[in-house]
């Protein structure tokens, strides 16, 4: 508790008041001391201990401000070093000035009590002294020798006389008193010279004491500062007296000859007792003096300290308001606490700091707005259709807007910051799309081209187009999928060719096989019978290559018709497993159905779905016996997720010769078959049937022999 | 009181400043050896013996010519025990101060001692006799008015330098050192 309390009285400003509260009451004393000496004798002890209180609670105070100032210099905190760099400054000077003082007070102080004294005036005071002594004791021998007459005188007479010669005796030798006395210390008679006192002055024990051992005793009494000379002398011993008596007479001294041993007295006492105290009279000096220039000496480490911290504080705020500045706190202000030097440089922090936040400011608006028009050009880019990637001239990807990631099938935003040798690398079927670019790129002149992605489900064709960036720091390139374009156009020119041939071809059919069974029915009776079969052979030939180029044209017929779709709901299951049981009659073909587990509903045009497996069907079925190989057909379905979409699947594979290299990208156009039988139309037709439903459709070589074709619908909208 | 009662009285104290004027030489403060309150007539009377075993450094200022105040303190306490002598309830019914001033007069070589209360002067030409007479307490008076009843009350000495009556240079030192601190413990006085 009472160190709780030490804290809180040492942490507070409760030191500087009671410094004041003891600092004004020690001046004003000393002041009073200085101006009254002898009231410093009275205060000498209160002024030493308020001292010595005043210098104990300055080093109280100093040592905490010590200490603080080491932990601050330890823990390197901003200004420390200067604080103690002008601390140990001002202490030097300080030190050094009151050394100097101190020194040749010190000196001064010696000197001149040391030159109070002198040992002329020392001896000259002893001889006087001495001299004193010798005029007195001349004095006093004449004198015992006159009190040893009277004594004589008196031991002579009668007792009866005594007292009446004992007036006569003191009239004569001018004595102040005569008194007679036993050496019991009984009073026998006396004689006095002022009448008023009957008393006379009672030996003391000393003179009973030497009248023991022998037979007078004179001495020089200081009597109120009146000297007097006090004798004592034995009676001799009479006849008939058993009491021991003796004479005591006290004579006055001169009043001149007072005077003069009272001055010599007092003289040599007051030389006497200076000289004594001369030792402490200097160590109190020194203390004194050393008390005042260590309290000072310690008040002006403690200033020294203070105004220390004072010149360096508006230096710390300032390292302190860099500090801030530096770690992004612009807005820092210092108070200017004045006007010289430092006031200028703080007002000089203040305005950096006002301009680096309006700069600040300014920098933020300008990224803001660019931050606005990258956004919307991200969101028109991120609109936009077509893919657009931006590369450096070192061929580092740089953005890539999303429709760039969907028509390339690679997640290029991912791919930043990487080479586009690097996407070829990891998508192959880029490879085209990276070899373009580098090429263009290397000629440094805008360009387009189209470029096909090797894909094996389905092969892309993009159409770039390349345009240096300003500045020369790089390329914008552009490309759309225009995969389904050509296809489209492809589709149209063949629905086109072939709606013509339908018109152009089917026409002139009918009447041609019309004439032609017309012939054979007319001529034919006229020939005769070896010409007849010729005929009949013509004919039908006609007949049955008119009926072919019909069928034919009814293949055209259907692929250039375009009725427009009639979706409806229909259970995938059921509808395969009808056009199956049409193929199943034949038992040299095998057909193996794997099933969805659960039942899956296709919005789908249900006639052209079967258009589709037929076509399919027939032509794994045609692959196989063309090759002389057994019929084996696997039909397999089921759902899927890809991109975030539900698929329908569906696989027919046969296990006939594959397809061969060089129709693996052509397979899917009309006339690309090279089968004997067909119009080349199948894979055409299911292509376009599956494209008329939103998916897509490709084939694979299986292994070890065979081939599959794949579908694939979306089943949005469809139930499952 | 007859006389020879006096006198055997005043043999003992001599008898007892002699011996501890033998053992003065160990002694580190003033004592008191001999005090007793004699009752004359109406009044009490005390009469003790002090001895001032003076150190070097007092004598020596002595010499030189520094005055040295003695004091001698009186307490009558009327003494209440509430706990034995354990716990005792005191309370100071009187006392007084009496105070003398010895110095050496180098022209007379005697060493004068002043009642400073009454100015009266005595003379010694010895230390020893000055010490001896300083000390020697003869018929001091009591005031009667407490003295009515003295079963429960206690009187005490007690004598030392006034150290604050010192020159001032001679004061800090004197107060410090242990060679100026002479002042004899309160000693209780036995009544006859």
């Amino acid at each position: 508790m009472a160190l709780d309390f030490l804290k809180r009285f040492s942490s507070g400003s409760a030191p500087y008041f009671s410094l004041a509260a003891l600092l004004l009451p020690l001046t004003y004393l000393l002041s009073a001391a200085t101006q009254d000496s002898s009231r410093f004798n009275d205060l000498f002890l209160v002024i030493f201990g308020l001292g010595i209180a005043t210098l104990l609670l300055l080093m109280a105070i100093l040592g905490r401000s010590l200490i603080r100032l080491y932990r601050d210099f330890k823990s390197n905190q901003a200004g420390s070093r200067l604080t103690v760099r002008l601390v140990s400054l001002f202490v030097l000077l300080v030190l050094v000035s009151t050394t100097v003082v101190y020194s040749f007070s010190m000196h001064f102080l010696h000197r001149g009590i040391n030159s109070w004294f002198d040992v002329k005036v020392e001896q000259a005071l002893n001889d006087s002294l001495e001299l004193s002594r010798t005029a007195f004791g001349i004095r006093m021998r004449t004198l015992l020798r006159q009190t040893r007459m009277m004594a004589g005188l008196l031991n002579e007479l009668p007792i009866q006389d005594v007292n009446h010669n004992l007036h006569e005796l003191s009239k004569l030798s001018g004595a102040i008193e005569l008194s007679l006395w036993t050496m019991d210390g009984q009073l026998i008679t006396s004689s006095m010279e002022n009448t008023v006192i009957f008393i006379p002055s009672r030996p003391n024990e000393t003179i009973f004491h030497q009248l023991e051992t022998q037979d007078a005793y004179i001495s020089l009494d200081p009597e109120q500062d009146n000297l007097q000379l006090r004798a004592a002398v034995l009676l001799p011993p009479k006849q008939g007296i058993i009491q021991q008596r003796f004479l005591q007479v006290i004579f006055p001294v001169n009043d001149r000859l007072s005077e003069l041993g009272k001055t010599v007295q007092d003289a040599y006492t007051d030389y006497k007792e200076l000289s004594y105290l001369r030792k402490p009279l200097i160590s109190v000096f020194t203390l004194t003096l050393s008390l005042i220039v260590l309290l000072t000496l310690l008040a002006s480490i403690w200033f020294a300290i203070w105004i220390s911290r004072r010149i360096v504080e508006p230096l710390q705020a300032l390292a302190a308001g860099t500090q801030s500045v530096a770690s992004g706190n612009y807005d820092t202000q210092l108070d200017v606490s004045s006007h010289d030097e430092i006031g200028f440089l703080v007002r000089s922090f203040n305005q950096m700091t006002q301009r680096l936040t309006h700069a600040r400011n300014a920098t933020e608006q300008s990224h803001r707005l660019l931050e606005q028009q990258t956004n919307y050009l991200t969101t028109v880019l991120g609109s936009l259709s077509s893919g657009v990637i931006t590369i450096d001239n070192k061929l580092f990807l740089r953005t890539a807007n999303i429709a760039s990631s969907k028509i390339l099938h690679l997640n290029l935003q991912q791919r930043l910051e990487s080479t586009i040798d690097r996407l070829a690398a990891q998508a192959p079927y880029l490879l085209s799309f990276t070899q373009l670019i580098e090429q263009k790129v290397a000629l440094g002149e805008s360009w387009q081209q189209q470029v096909e992605l090797q894909k094996k489900k389905a092969p892309q064709t993009l159409m770039c187009r390349g345009t240096p960036l300003p500045n020369d720091t790089g390329w914008v390139i552009i490309f759309d999928d225009v995969t389904t374009l050509l296809q489209a156009q492809r589709n149209a020119a063949w629905g086109e060719v072939a709606r013509r041939l339908a018109h152009e071809i089917k026409n002139p059919l009918t009447p041609i096989q019309l004439s032609a069974e017309r012939l054979q029915h007319k001529y034919l009776p006229m020939l005769p019978a070896d010409e007849s079969s010729t005929l009949t052979k013509l004919t039908n030939t006609i007949v049955q290559q008119v009926e072919a180029m019909k069928n034919m044209v009814n293949d055209f017929s259907d692929y250039a018709r375009n009725p427009g779709l009639q979706l409806q709901l229909q259970p995938i299951g059921k509808l395969i497993n009808e056009v199956l049981a049409l193929y199943q009659s034949n038992t040299s073909h095998q057909f193996i159905l794997l099933k969805s587990p659960e039942e899956i509903i296709l919005n789908i045009d249900s006639v052209r779905f079967r258009q589709i497996l037929h076509n399919l069907l027939k032509n794994a079925i045609e692959a196989s016996e063309d090759a002389h190989l057994e019929v084996d057909i696997i039909i397999s379905y089921h759902t899927m997720m890809q991109d975030n979409v539900q698929w329908f699947e569906i696989s027919i594979s046969d296990h006939g010769p594959g397809i061969p290299a060089n129709m693996e990208n052509k397979l899917f156009e009309p006339y690309a078959s090279n089968k004997t039988k067909g119009t080349g139309l199948g894979l055409a037709i299911v292509q376009k049937i599956v494209e008329e439903h939103g998916g897509h459709v490709w084939a694979e070589n299986i292994a070890p022999v065979g081939a599959s074709i794949i579908i694939r619908l979306p089943m949005e909208g469809a139930i499952q | 009181m007859p006389a020879s009662v006096i006198a055997k009285f005043y043999g003992l104290l001599t008898l007892l400043f002699l011996l501890s004027s033998m053992s003065a030489v160990r002694a580190t403060t003033f004592d008191i050896p001999a005090a007793h309150i004699t009752k004359i007539g109406n009044g009490h009377v005390l009469n003790a013996i002090i001895n001032y075993p003076l150190t070097p450094r007092v004598i020596e200022a002595l010499d030189n010519g520094i005055p040295i105040v003695f004091f001698q303190e009186f307490k009558l306490l009327d003494i209440t025990p509430l706990l034995g002598e354990y716990w005792q309830w005191e309370e100071t019914l009187w006392r007084t101060k009496i105070r003398y001033e010895l110095r050496y007069h180098a022209l007379a070589q005697q060493y004068v001692l002043q009642d400073i209360a009454t100015g009266k002067e005595r003379y010694f030409p010895s230390l020893e006799g000055a010490l001896h007479g300083l000390g020697k307490i003869q018929n001091f008076s009591l005031p009667p008015e407490y003295l009515i009843n003295t079963k429960h009350l206690t009187f005490v000495l007690r004598s030392g330098i006034d150290l604050y009556a010192l020159p001032t240079p001679m004061r800090p030192g004197a107060i410090i050192s242990s060679k100026w601190h002479l002042t004899s413990p309160w000693t209780p006085v036995q009544w006859h």
